[in-house]
């Protein structure tokens, strides 16, 4: 009955957010035109460096002193201690693996990209963040992201995810009206904590048990996957900015929208190559790893709010699936 | 009526230092989290002049908070009974460099993030998962440690930034290399890489 009670209680909630767009509506008709920034901007106030505790877990038993001693650091590596490593996903076999029987094209192709990255995308990314500042670029980012609001949902169904598709709906309404037509994120505030639904076509076939069967890296797009290319294509025809019409305005705009994404994370590509060893093999683990635990995770959860906030006691996290039981403890 | 008081207070210690005799996982990693940012905050470190000594200080704070042998051990699976224990000592060294010269001075560089700790999960009566996130001007990014109770004190054994474990990640680069090459090869191009950037 838990599970349905909470649904409800989660529609409920929903339903409660219906007044804010309806709202907006009246403001917008009534030619109102205070800031509707000041409803939630969209990048968290970051105040110094400041540490909070949200929730702690619940009892947390004290380790059992009597477990089978470790052996020596230095010591031999065994079996039994590769499956306790990710119990979670059943042995480590299924763990970030793929086959990449055409790894001298994806090594090559992995070439073209690092060198379109470092001589062509990032100067171009670096001189925009130098022309337009940073919360603007977030509101831009915040205005394409509204626009793949059709991906999501309509993923979510295919999924078989209502909730997850309502949130897109509700999320999409309020982004659009009071989020001035998504420039702004209200949705994602604390107060609404509407959560973008991660989901795509790569993942929907996933959701269904395509496998990703080979490495692939194309120029221009990078890692994918047969399941994640035909993927792609489901997402570009669900798209709105891809029926823009003159091919040459929907490049530009496609284009303006890469630009404006890597500005925002110029850095990253760069520290994942620095630190690793083998640079094309820690790209290709990290799609797998990353794609794979997109898969697992249905949709996008509200964020843990804390007890400050809601004035009310929060549940227990740890349900079934964030506690897995140690064979040798007795459940009391 | 003192002796009452003493008793109890007596009491009180022994009940309230009981259940921390090892501490909760998601505290440890806190309490060391906490340490990282007060060395970060550290108005006198500031200056950058100053750089190598909170490198020094991040060190410290490094060894306690990590089981770098486990980190090792982990990352090398099966392979790691491929080396001999000269070659382990030696593995575990350069991996740690490598791992120095990759993430010191991007730690170093966070100003205004912040951390919030969410959750933890026991795994096991000596393996727990601690879920927290870092909180930027322009995005939040979850970050998941892996500990495991080592010398009466839990210890980082793998961090899962985004849902990608680095162990993971190091694994399949070194499994790679180590399919072609000995682990003396393997030993050389750690030495490389850690002599380069």
């Amino acid at each position: 009955m838990a599970p349905i009670r909470r649904k409800a209680e989660e529609i409920l909630r929903i339903l409660k957010l219906l007044w804010i767009p309806a709202l907006s509506f009246a403001l917008l008709f009534a030619g109102c035109a205070h800031g509707p920034q000041a409803v939630s901007s969209p990048a968290p106030q970051a105040e110094s460096l400041q540490i909070r505790l949200v929730s702690e877990a619940a009892e947390s038993e004290p380790p059992d002193v009597n477990a089978p001693e470790e052996p020596s650091p230095y010591g031999e590596y065994t079996d039994e201690e590769e499956s306790l490593d990710y119990p979670e996903e059943g042995g480590q076999a299924a763990v970030g693996k793929i086959a990449d029987p055409i790894e001298p094209f994806n090594r090559a192709m992995y070439n073209f990209n690092d060198r379109l990255y470092f001589w062509v995308l990032k100067p171009v990314a670096q001189g925009y963040s130098k022309v337009v500042p940073e919360p603007a670029r977030i509101s831009v980012s915040n205005f394409f992201s509204n626009l793949w609001s059709p991906v999501r949902l309509v993923n979510c169904l295919l999924q078989l995810n209502p909730m997850g598709a309502l949130t897109e709906l509700f999320r999409f309404w309020i982004n659009t009206t009071i989020g001035v037509a998504g420039f702004f994120d209200p949705a994602s505030s604390e107060e609404i904590n509407l959560q973008a639904q991660d989901e795509d076509f790569g993942q929907t076939l996933g959701f269904y048990g395509v496998g990703q069967g080979f490495y692939i890296v194309w120029p221009f797009l990078g890692p994918s996957s047969p399941r994640d290319t035909v993927g792609r294509i489901g997402d570009y025809f669900t798209y709105p900015i891809s029926y823009l019409d003159p091919w040459y305005v929907w490049t530009a705009v496609r284009g303006y929208e890469v630009v404006n994404d890597v500005s925002l994370r110029i850095g990253d590509y760069e520290s994942l190559k620095d630190a690793a060893i083998d640079p094309y093999v820690a790209m290709r683990d990290f799609y797998v790893q990353y794609r794979q635990k997109r898969v697992e995770a249905k949709g996008t959860k509200p964020k843990p709010v804390s007890e400050k906030q809601t004035g009310e006691t929060l549940p227990t996290p740890t349900g079934p699936m964030d506690r897995i039981f140690p064979l040798n403890r007795e459940e009391p | 009526m003192k002796m009452r008081y003493v008793v109890l207070g007596l009491l009180i210690l022994f009940l309230w230092s009981f259940p921390a005799y090892a501490g909760a996982p998601l505290d440890t990693v806190k309490v060391n989290a906490d340490k990282v940012l007060d060395v970060l905050r550290d108005p006198k470190l500031k200056a950058p002049s100053a750089k190598e000594i909170r490198k020094k200080k991040l060190e410290v704070i490094y060894a306690e908070m990590f089981d770098e042998v486990e980190l090792s051990r982990r990352t090398l699976a099966r392979n790691w009974n491929k080396l001999n224990e000269a070659q382990r000592k030696e593995f575990v060294h350069l991996y740690h460099q490598v791992l120095e010269k990759a993430y010191a001075d991007k730690i170093l560089s966070y100003t205004d993030e912040k951390i919030v700790f969410d959750r933890e999960a026991v795994i096991s009566a000596n393996m727990a998962e601690v879920y927290t996130r870092i909180i930027t001007s322009s995005k939040e990014i979850p970050i998941m440690y892996r500990v495991i109770l080592s010398d009466g004190a839990w210890r980082v054994y793998d961090v899962v930034v985004e849902n990608v474990s680095l162990v993971q990640n190091y694994r399949t680069q070194f499994n790679e290399i180590l399919a072609k090459n000995t682990p003396e090869q393997l030993l050389e191009i750690l030495r490389k890489k850690v002599k380069a950037s």
